[in-house]
């Protein structure tokens, strides 16, 4: 499995994009995760929480209760309009960032 | 399940007590427990999934740091004040005392001057550093 430290600084952004592609709760994101990567990166669950709990203090999420699952109230996230702004915004960062590291490592191998 | 319920109550046994701590802790169980059926619908055993939800789960450490867990650590009160108040007293005394022993027993030398500037530095040190502790 990749070494998940690099990944760890893009967490927020990767958690943002799936919630904004519609509202989710915790296991649905962190199946997601596995699903798109191909399993071949795995978010634990400690990390995701912490992950909403920090999102959720920059109000760039926001959380509801909806339906029943198994005997309990799923709690759900939703993008607000800063998080499609912060979303956005990194996205364009990482852009930067991709470029920059690429005139280091293209070319060799 | 009673274990996974068991297992998440252990993780947060440091996290001090909060409607936020209850939550998470709620939301956390309820995902796992999904899981869980998720695994077993997978064909695995009960037993299995249970255990393999629990190792998955990974460090307590992020969720703490997020929940603003820290050591208690020894609140320390600004003394600052109290020993500035303290230190000019003690100087007022100490001069005082030189004052009179100097006016009392050679009143033709005036020498207390000397320790009094000595003394000073006392409440001149608690001053400042009255000072630089308000400003913080």
């Amino acid at each position: 499995m990749i070494r998940s430290d690099i990944i760890r600084g893009h967490l927020d952004s990767i958690i943002l994009r799936l919630i904004l592609e519609k509202d989710q709760y915790g296991y649905e994101i962190s199946k997601q995760i596995s699903i798109r990567t191909d399993n071949r990166f795995q978010i634990k669950e400690a990390t995701l929480y912490a992950v909403f709990q920090r999102l959720e203090k920059k109000e760039l999420i926001e959380s509801y209760f909806g339906e029943i699952s198994h005997g309990g109230k799923r709690k759900y996230y939703r993008i607000t309009t800063l998080g499609k702004a912060y979303l956005k915004e990194t996205v364009k960062e990482w852009k930067e960032t991709k470029e920059i590291i690429d005139l280091f490592m293209e070319e060799l191998e | 399940m009673k274990k996974i319920k068991n297992h998440v109550d252990d993780l947060f046994k440091n996290v001090p007590d909060s409607e936020q701590k209850e939550q998470i802790k709620q939301e956390i169980v309820e995902n796992l427990e999904e899981k869980v059926f998720d695994l077993m619908a997978q064909g695995k055993e009960e037993e299995d999934a249970i255990n393999k939800a629990i190792v998955d789960f990974g460090d307590i450490d992020e969720i703490e740091n997020e929940l603003g867990v820290k050591l208690p650590s020894p609140a320390k009160k600004n003394m600052s004040k109290i020993d500035l108040g303290f230190s000019i007293w003690g100087t007022v005394l100490i001069i005082a005392l030189f004052v009179f022993i100097n006016f009392y027993y050679t009143p033709h030398i005036i020498w207390f001057v000397y320790p009094t500037f000595a003394v000073l530095w006392w409440p001149l040190s608690m001053f400042y550093r009255w000072l630089r502790l308000r400003q913080k």
